[in-house]
């Protein structure tokens, strides 16, 4: 009976791995093909079945006058969003969050649950519904087609994932630590900046991981909000693949797109192994 | 000069956690608030610190109102019965924090907290962290923290309560070593807590609180020998005073059928019912007594404290040596006359074995 | 606590927030009582003509609705099974337990749109390898793009991938956050790890659950990256969203008045419907 089970699970775990990564192998392995291996016949092992190139990744770097993709720009407009966004919807989503967490607010029936739900419901948000109001907002104030109208919509998508994480961990943080900085001779402001965030890094991390994959992730506000000036990086890939599909650039630059997130899965799994997400992701 | 409380009521939902509390403490003396659980000892001393602001009442300190003046400005200190410390800073770091914030020059620094360090015995544990140090440790370096700001309010909120049994004796008598020696006569100590052992340790002028209200005020002392109801004679022993319900005749105090003779301060008493409390210290374990059942018998320390019954009422004695009992075995014990309190029907207390109470 | 900092520490954020959704949400409102299309480019006023319109001469919306439901409920069932499966097995000892971690999480922090990519040459229905692959032990090439029902599966495939991990995070956070003494207790008593599960995890993990699946219900809901590369919409309409169809109306056909129609109606029933569903889920799930 153990034994049995011993062996359905680590079938079930090998099964789930070869799942995940059967699709990350193909495209490194598309990423060094060239036409010939892509379409004659379909190809897996390099040297073996086919002929490596590095042409596809080559061209990721040429200007596109040169015949190039140049994903070189759309990579560092697709950080700086990223990075913006949420930088400062962790500091507005940190301060908001320490406000629900420790103060009570009344104003009619409103409580602190309410306004920590209205922060956090605006994920229900389906993007399509901000999109097109978003499209002429952003074209009345001249911001359509530009990295900063880009980084205003993206605070709607990552503010409620900062205010749902921070006050959960906030919630942990015993309130006399807090009180003691008080009574130690701290204004409310120098007790959160003194006392409080030195001890709220944990918390500042997961809240920050989240916000940047969801920041990087987000292709829809990006490819109905920009057009030529800008453009991020997911909506220049999936452009590449309406033209005539050439795999191999395609593959690299999809990957190259993808790599800096899986570090974040490393950092991911070391705060859930040493307990420090557990709390903050109830 | 004195930190007067008028009226103060705080009700922040349904139940009152201060209820009408008046006091008047000067500088130079220890107040101990004794309560229990949830009677609003924290609320207490959080009023005074400038954490909560009551619904209602007044607050002066050296003749200001002190309810205009924020937390950060009034110069308390504080020490709460979790081990509050900064985590992220250091034994040394935290307890200059307070000097730091209100901008001291080094050298004053650096004595102020040499001294608070010799006093709780933290000296060569500087650099240490937070988190490397025991429950008792913490707790040390929390009230050097608040010994070395030389605040004018201490205020300690069961300081005590979560360490263990042994490190509780011991850092009591240092706190009584500490309290006669490390302060000044300028400051206010006021220390809260549930264990009647501690309130009469520490001698000083005691509140009863229950409930949100003040029972009764007066030296441990008074407390201890002259209960004023039937509450307060409950939450000044551990165990609770025994509560027996019976009549007073010319010669006898009855209860459950059993007899007692009457004592002598007990002779102009008038002839009705009442209420009997005796401690569980005095009652004693007597081939010669009255016979009850054991519920319980619970060994804590060298004491035993055995869990009794007769009839409807139900008594706890505690022996003063470890036993061991059955459940459900019968045992006989005798009853000090000359210990009982006695309360009238409305539960204050009309005599006491320590003089005459006029109830 | 209660001093008049607060409102320093709460007031940008929810301000800011306010600010940046309230012109959207009003100017949809307005908007989905406007004629406003390519032809007519302005806000006029036509009442509730829209509304009419959807809610008597629009199948494709409401049958793009329900696809929708089919599509994010079974595949939060799906990643919900799995991922509780996989946090599982690597919740307590096993080896490369760490390793396991990674590579779980991994497609969560992938880019959909990107991955979906690669996942249409990876189902290409001549060039790609799943069919070449079942070519060689003798299955006939499968339509994974092109076939109106097997379409849909490729898309469920696609988003159990991609969100499973995310389902597998919350419920090893929420494994990890357990207290130790009912399973002592449970040990002690000898209960078999079926039973343990039955008695002991799964009613303690009954809160954590139901946050993860409204979690995920929430996201689902907004499936539109995966359809829009990998089939858009098609075969047909076959795998047509309310999403996607709601963009199709409004920024291709630029029906700008009636997509603003369908958005406010579609944010509605998303509301309504995710709010029964917390409280089907809580009293299914949470007995006592």
């Amino acid at each position: 009976m153990h034994k049995l089970y011993t062996f359905l699970k680590y079938t079930f775990i090998t099964l789930w791995t070869v799942f995940i990564v059967a699709p990350f192998l193909w495209a490194i392995s598309t990423s060094f093909k060239d036409f010939q291996s892509v379409n004659s016949k379909v190809t897996y092992i390099p040297w073996l079945d086919f002929e490596p190139t590095l042409e596809g990744w080559r061209v990721l770097v040429k200007s596109p006058a040169r015949g190039g993709v140049d994903i070189v720009e759309p990579y560092f407009n697709s950080i700086f969003v990223t990075c913006t966004a949420s930088l400062i919807s962790i500091i507005l989503g940190t301060l908001a969050a320490y406000a629900l967490s420790r103060f009570t607010f009344k104003a009619g029936f409103v409580r602190n649950n309410d306004i920590t739900f209205f922060f956090i419901s605006q994920r229900i948000m389906p993007p399509i519904v901000l999109s097109i109001p978003f499209f002429i907002f952003l074209s009345t104030i001249g911001l359509l087609d530009s990295l900063l109208g880009l980084v205003v919509v993206y605070i709607v998508l990552l503010m409620p994932i900062a205010v749902w994480i921070m006050v959960d961990f906030f919630n942990r943080v015993p309130k006399e630590l807090d009180e003691t900085a008080l009574i130690d001779g701290c204004n409310p402001y120098q007790a959160f900046y003194k006392v409080v965030l030195p001890n709220s890094i944990p918390g500042l991390i997961v809240a920050g991981m989240f916000c940047i994959i969801f920041g990087w992730i987000d292709f829809f506000f990006a490819f109905i909000l920009t057009f030529t000036e800008v453009q991020l990086l997911p909506v220049k890939v999936v452009a590449l693949n309406s033209s005539i599909t050439p795999w191999w650039s395609l593959s690299a630059s999809a990957l190259i797109s993808v790599a800096p997130l899986i570090i974040v899965a490393f950092v991911v799994e070391r705060y859930l192994s040493k307990g420090n997400l557990s709390g903050a992701l109830k | 000069m004195n930190l007067i409380g008028k009226n103060i009521t705080y009700k922040p939902d349904t139940q009152f956690h201060l209820n009408d509390v008046s006091f008047d403490f000067k500088k130079g003396n220890l107040y101990t608030i004794l309560g229990r659980t949830l009677s609003g000892k924290t609320t207490f001393l959080k009023t005074i610190a400038g954490l909560l602001n009551p619904d209602t009442g007044e607050l002066f300190f050296e003749d200001k109102d002190f309810s205009k003046i924020p937390v950060w400005e009034r110069n308390v200190a504080m020490v709460y019965q979790q081990f509050i410390n900064y985590p992220h800073l250091n034994v040394y770091e935290n307890i200059i924090f307070p000097l730091k914030q209100r901008k001291l020059s080094e050298e004053q620094i650096k004595m102020d907290v040499e001294d608070a360090l010799k006093t709780v015995g933290l000296v060569g544990f500087e650099n240490r962290k937070i988190q490397e140090l025991s429950g008792g440790q913490q707790q040390r370096v929390a009230l050097a923290r608040s010994l070395a700001k030389k605040a004018k309010i201490l205020l300690l909120d069961e300081p005590l309560v979560n360490l263990d049994y042994k490190l509780r004796e011991q850092l009591r008598e240092e706190f009584k070593r500490i309290f006669s020696e490390g302060l000044s006569q300028d400051t206010i100590l006021i220390y809260s807590t549930t264990d009647p052992q501690e309130v009469m340790e520490l001698n000083g002028e005691v509140i009863v609180l229950h409930e949100g209200k003040v029972l009764q005020k007066g030296d441990a002392k008074e407390i201890f020998e002259n209960p004023k109801n039937l509450k307060v004679a409950e939450i000044s022993n551990d165990p609770p005073m025994n509560i027996l319900t019976g009549s007073k005749s010319s010669d006898k105090l009855t209860f459950e059928n059993i007899s007692i003779n009457l004592p002598a301060y007990l002779k102009d008493l008038k002839s009705q019912n009442y209420y009997f409390g005796i401690r569980a210290s005095e009652i004693k374990l007597d081939k010669e007594g009255e016979e009850f059942e054991i519920e319980l018998a619970e060994i804590s320390g060298s004491e035993t404290l055995l869990h009794l019954k007769k009839g409807n009422s139900k008594v706890i004695a505690l022996i003063e040596e470890v036993m061991n009992f059955k459940i459900h075995e019968k045992v006989k014990v005798k009853f000090n006359e000359n210990k009982f309190y006695v309360f009238n029907n409305n539960e204050e207390l009309v005599s006491s074995p320590y003089g005459s109470h006029n109830g | 606590m209660n001093f008049k900092h607060k409102f320093v520490f709460l007031f940008p954020g929810l301000f800011v927030l306010i600010g940046i959704l309230i012109f959207p949400i009003i100017f949809t409102i307005r908007l989905s009582l406007s004629g406003w299309n390519s032809y007519t480019p302005e806000m006029n006023f036509i009442g509730i003509t829209n509304y009419i319109r959807l809610f008597t001469d629009d199948p494709r919306f409401w049958e793009s609705f329900f696809r929708l439901s089919f599509l994010s409920v079974t595949t939060v069932i799906l990643q919900y099974v799995i991922g509780f499966a996989l946090a599982l097995m690597v919740w307590r000892e096993i080896k490369f337990k760490r390793f396991f971690r990674v590579i779980f999480l991994i497609p969560m922090m992938t880019t959909p749109v990107i991955m979906t990519v690669i996942w249409r040459t990876f189902f290409h229905e001549s060039l790609g390898p799943v069919n070449d692959l079942l070519g060689n032990i003798g299955i006939k090439p499968i339509l994974w793009l092109s076939d109106p029902v097997i379409a849909k599966f490729t898309v469920i495939i696609v988003e159990v991938w991609q969100w499973t991990p995310f389902m597998f995070l919350l419920l090893l956070a929420g494994l990890l956050s357990l207290p130790k003494e009912p399973f002592l207790a449970a040990a002690i008593d000898g209960a078999s790890p079926f039973r343990k599960f039955v008695y002991v995890t799964f009613p303690l993990m009954a809160p954590i659950s139901i946050g993860a699946i409204i979690i995920r219900l929430i996201e689902a809901s907004k499936i539109m990256d995966t359809v829009f590369v990998l089939t858009s919409g098609g075969p047909g309409t076959a795998t047509e969203t309310s999403s996607f169809y709601i963009y199709i109306k409004g920024l291709r056909e630029f029906q700008m008045g009636y997509a603003a129609t369908l958005s406010f109606t579609y944010l509605v029933i998303m509301i309504i419907s995710l709010t029964i569903i917390a409280k089907v889920l809580t009293k299914l799930m949470i007995k006592e």
